[in-house]
């Protein structure tokens, strides 16, 4: 067992560079050294590799000035994950320089910011620093190259002499220095090396140390600027009454008698409601109290939560569902076979509830619109406001902000097109600001699902002989694609935007469109060794919109596939700890991890009264963790006790924010396992506000603890892979609790 | 209407009924302090009415009237961060940070009147911020350290003075 509980990093042969052509000198004269990069893209929801006309903005990733100023434009955003640490930690390891003495800026939409593994400029599915970990290292690499060469310019003096140390360039024999921002004119001027070496991890100063997070200071004072915060000159305010019925539309309603109201401008009808734009926030709020709208119900829209499980049901009979997984033969052993376990599993629909409420401020002129906003997706955001006004991609210039909670919701740009729309229709410059009913209401869901698990077991021999998982949900591309098929291709005019979603659906798991993955991640990528194997989706849509939700598709799928696993063991007689380990044979990473876990949790130890143990493993995002969850029921109410977590994410580069990350997690988790559902009665979510869609308190917090595994690996993701062993572990405990198998989400122990 | 904000005297034309919230972030422009639920369910909004914590979201500004309001803006003495600020930055509590305007005004209306908190007054004076981030376990922690500073510190004035 490898386990550390701090970060070491065994030292490894010089990473070579092969993407020196990447990197552009974009100085352009200025006097400051301004770099930019290129990232080749992997693949996109739709095309295949960035399009790159050549064509450079003068907008690099690292600029130096002859201030001293260095100015990191940070690609990825900030939502409380650490980007804004992280990255810019990569770019000052290897320009020698404090990450604290680097300024960050958010990018605008622009494609060289573009995610390289998908191809639209999105932060999420956990790859800020995967993707990111060679070519911002390289770029800080280059720039302290053409400061030493600038250096060595100045002097006279042979480059080899020079060494680059805290923002100084140093010559050796003589000691003089030479601060970069002196040297930045001269360093603009040189051409970009063809080759720069990377540190080796031994010299690492900052990676794997830097234990800070750098936008604390502006968050504690309350000066961290959030969408929600942005002021404009001669700005209203903006609501929108939305229906009350999902998929209903506006039939009639008061509007004169409402703009009447003092401080009411405009009261107009927009895609999603009524929107009501006044001279405040709460003048606007009060005018609708007197906003009468008759709904027009959509026929076809979802009615209850219970009707579309029903759906589920019958479309698991009806469809056997797409093959993402066949090993061995599975029909012939369950054909063979009298003793097969047969159960199902349901998860709720769940809002992303992040607290800052959906918002944005909108200015759309004749030949531009600003947009200052939160967002998770900017160039998805041009597409947004594209679509609502006369302006094409590039017209539209979008400010982007720290994010007060992003997991996944801010990947859909609904809100910015609405203040969009309002902005173009009313000519003001308006901030739309959704209230906590209209986020619980209108969100774009994590996916209900439904699981049908059937397993046989031979007791003779102990073993597992067959798995087969279906699941049954619908498909988040089918939502996501109308925004980011355009973003995908800037260069297309609007008539085509809807052409361009029809196609990547029609494409997707093609060449040209890359698979959804979302319904079945978690379940295909099964670790343990069971000859026979199928994993199936049968598509089932019932109207309810869905998106990207903390952990996506692993979020039901590792539930469903970790306490199908204890079944197992329970089945066989054995304990759920050494079962799996029987079982990992081929993946050592998983196999330490649960070792990690279990060894820290004191697995099988526990002996305390009614406090009672489970445990879970789960890979996601390149990230391996296990965790042992402990708890004890007090009548009917869970308390969780303590979660032990061990993680395997690679190269840890900040291992405090590792830490936070692991931390979140499991409190989202718990939320989730504890509360989260939303429902639907009547064609309307009933959920509204936090007292019937509960957050985790402070009072109901476990100990938390986290433990590294040793690795050499590139980093992998942080932010999400905490999150999907969670609610099985906490199933394996509250079945040795109870003594019954608990199958649904949120847990219910009356 | 007037009353003290962060100290200095403020005077508004605003509708009575007006939440404070709305007063400070809209029309004053302080915009520390933070909307997240409208109904007094989740602390984002918490500032302090002459020193204690209240839900700005659900209080009309005209009950404020004549009395003394401090937001996050106002809670550091110029460039000295408050010891919850400073233990804040040490314990790397904040993530997205949208709560922690609101954390840190409560936990700070906490130290005010309870200068060494147990975990159960902890979870007393802090379960009514909700931080979806789960920063939880770092807040109890940074408020037990800030509590040890200002002890601390108090201890240290006290040495002076004799």
């Amino acid at each position: 067992m490898t386990t550390k509980s701090a970060l070491a990093i065994s030292t490894v042969a010089n990473i070579s560079t092969t993407r020196r052509e990447l990197i552009k000198n974009m100085s352009l004269g200025t006097g400051a050294l301004t770099l930019g990069v290129a990232l080749p893209g992997c693949s996109t929801l739709i095309g295949n590799t960035i399009r790159d006309d050549g064509s450079w903005e003068a907008n690099g990733w690292l600029t130096i000035g002859s201030d001293d100023q260095v100015v990191f434009t940070l690609d990825r955003v900030e939502m409380g994950q650490g980007t804004y640490t992280g990255l810019t930690t990569l770019i000052a390891e290897e320009l020698d320089i404090a990450p604290s003495d680097i300024s960050v800026v958010f990018a605008p939409a622009n494609k060289q910011y573009r995610n390289p593994d998908y191809g639209i400029q999105i932060t999420g599915g956990s790859n800020s620093l995967s993707s990111s970990w060679v070519p911002l290292r390289e770029i800080g690499a280059a720039a302290k190259q053409m400061l030493l060469m600038a250096a060595s310019e100045v002097f006279q003096l042979p480059l080899d002499q020079f060494v680059a140390s805290e923002g100084r360039v140093v010559h050796q024999g003589s000691g003089k220095s030479l601060r970069y921002g002196g040297l930045a004119s001269i360093a603009a001027k040189q051409d970009v090396p063809n080759e720069v070496g990377l540190k080796k991890p031994s010299d690492f100063k900052y990676i794997g140390k830097q234990n800070q997070r750098l936008d604390s200071h502006l968050k504690v004072s309350g000066k961290a600027n959030f969408g929600i915060d942005s002021q404009q000159k001669d700005m209203l305010y903006a609501i929108i009454v939305r229906a009350p019925y999902i998929g209903a539309s506006v039939s009639s309603y008061n509007g004169d008698e409402v703009s009447a109201l003092a401080g009411v401008t405009h009261v107009l009808e927009v895609s999603h409601g009524i929107a009501i734009v006044a001279q405040s926030y709460w003048k606007a709020r009060k005018a609708q109290e007197k906003l009468i709208v008759t709904w027009l119900r959509n026929e076809e829209a979802p009615i209850s939560t219970s009707q579309i499980f029903e759906q589920y049901k019958q479309h698991a009979i009806e469809d056997s569902g797409n093959v993402v997984r066949d090993d061995g033969d599975v029909d012939e052993v369950f054909e063979g076979s009298s003793s097969v376990l047969e159960v199902e599993y349901e998860l709720p629909f769940l809002a992303h509830a992040t607290m800052e409420p959906m918002n944005c401020v909108a200015h759309v002129q004749s030949d531009r619109a600003d947009i200052w906003t939160s967002t998770q997706g900017p160039d998805l955001a041009q597409v947004a406001v594209a679509k609502v006004t006369d302006l094409s991609l590039n017209e539209v210039f979008i400010h982007n902000q720290f994010i007060g909670g992003g997991f996944g919701r801010r990947l859909s740009q609904d809100f910015v097109g609405e203040a969009a729309e309002i902005s173009y229709q009313t000519g003001q410059v308006i901030k739309l600001v959704w209230s906590r009913e209209d986020d619980t209401r209108n969100d774009l869901y994590r996916p209900a699902s439904y699981h049908k698990m059937r397993a046989v077991v031979d007791s003779k021999t102990g073993k597992a002989k067959a798995w087969d998982h279906q699941i049954v949900c619908p498909k988040i591309m089918d939502w996501y694609v109308w925004d980011a098929a355009p973003a995908t291709f800037p260069w297309a005019p609007k008539f085509m935007y809807s052409m361009l979603g029809h196609a990547g659906l029609l494409t997707e798991g093609s060449p040209m469109t890359p698979a959804d993955t979302s319904p079945y991640e978690g379940a295909q990528g099964l670790p343990y060794n069971i000859p026979s194997v199928r994993v199936r989706h049968t598509k089932s849509d019932a109207g309810v919109p869905v998106s990207y939700w903390r952990s996506v598709g692993h979020s039901h799928n590792a539930f469903v596939t970790e306490c199908f696993i204890d079944e197992l063991a329970t089945e066989l007689g054995k304990d759920g700890y050494l079962y799996r380990r029987e079982l990992l044979s081929n993946s050592p990473r998983m196999l330490a991890v649960l070792d990690a876990a279990a060894e820290k949790a004191g697995w099988g130890t526990q002996t305390k009264d009614g406090v009672y143990q489970g445990i879970a493993a789960h890979e996601s995002f390149g990230s391996y963790v296990a965790q042992v969850v402990e708890l004890k029921l007090d009548g009917n109410e869970i308390e969780v006790l303590r979660v032990v977590s061990a993680i395997d994410c690679g190269t840890v580069v900040n291992p405090d924010v590792v830490n936070m990350q692991m931390e979140s997690c499991v409190i989202f988790g718990l939320t989730a396992a504890l509360y989260g559902e939303i429902t639907i009665a009547d064609g309307r979510v009933e959920q509204s506000n936090f007292h019937d869609y509960q957050m985790l308190r402070m009072n109901q917090t476990p100990s938390i603890e986290t433990v590294f595994i040793e690795s050499v690996e590139a980093p992998s993701g942080v932010g999400e892979p905490g999150l999907p062993p969670l609610a099985p572990a906490m199933a394996g405990a509250l079945f040795s609790a109870t003594g019954k198998r608990h199958r649904r989400l949120p847990f219910d122990v009356s | 209407m007037e009353f003290r904000l962060n100290g200095a005297p403020v005077t508004l034309d605003v509708d009575e009924d007006t939440p404070l919230l709305w007063v400070i972030r809209d029309e004053i422009g302080l915009t520390g302090t933070k909307f997240g639920c409208g109904k007094g369910l989740c602390g984002a909004c918490t500032v302090h009415l002459n020193g204690q914590a209240i839900r700005s979201c659900i209080t009309p500004v005209s009950v404020i009237a004549g009395q003394s309001i401090t937001t996050i803006e106002g809670l550091a003495d110029g460039d000295v961060l408050h010891p919850v600020q400073t233990s804040w930055i040490e314990n790397n509590v904040p993530q997205c940070g949208y709560c922690q305007s609101g954390q840190l005004m409560s936990a700070s209306a906490l130290l005010a009147k309870n200068a060494q908190p147990s975990d159960e007054d902890i979870d007393m004076a802090m379960s009514g911020n909700i931080c979806r981030c789960g920063t939880y376990p770092r807040i109890r922690k940074a408020i037990k350290q800030a509590a040890s500073q200002i002890a601390q510190a108090s201890d240290l004035a006290y040495e002076i003075k004799v």
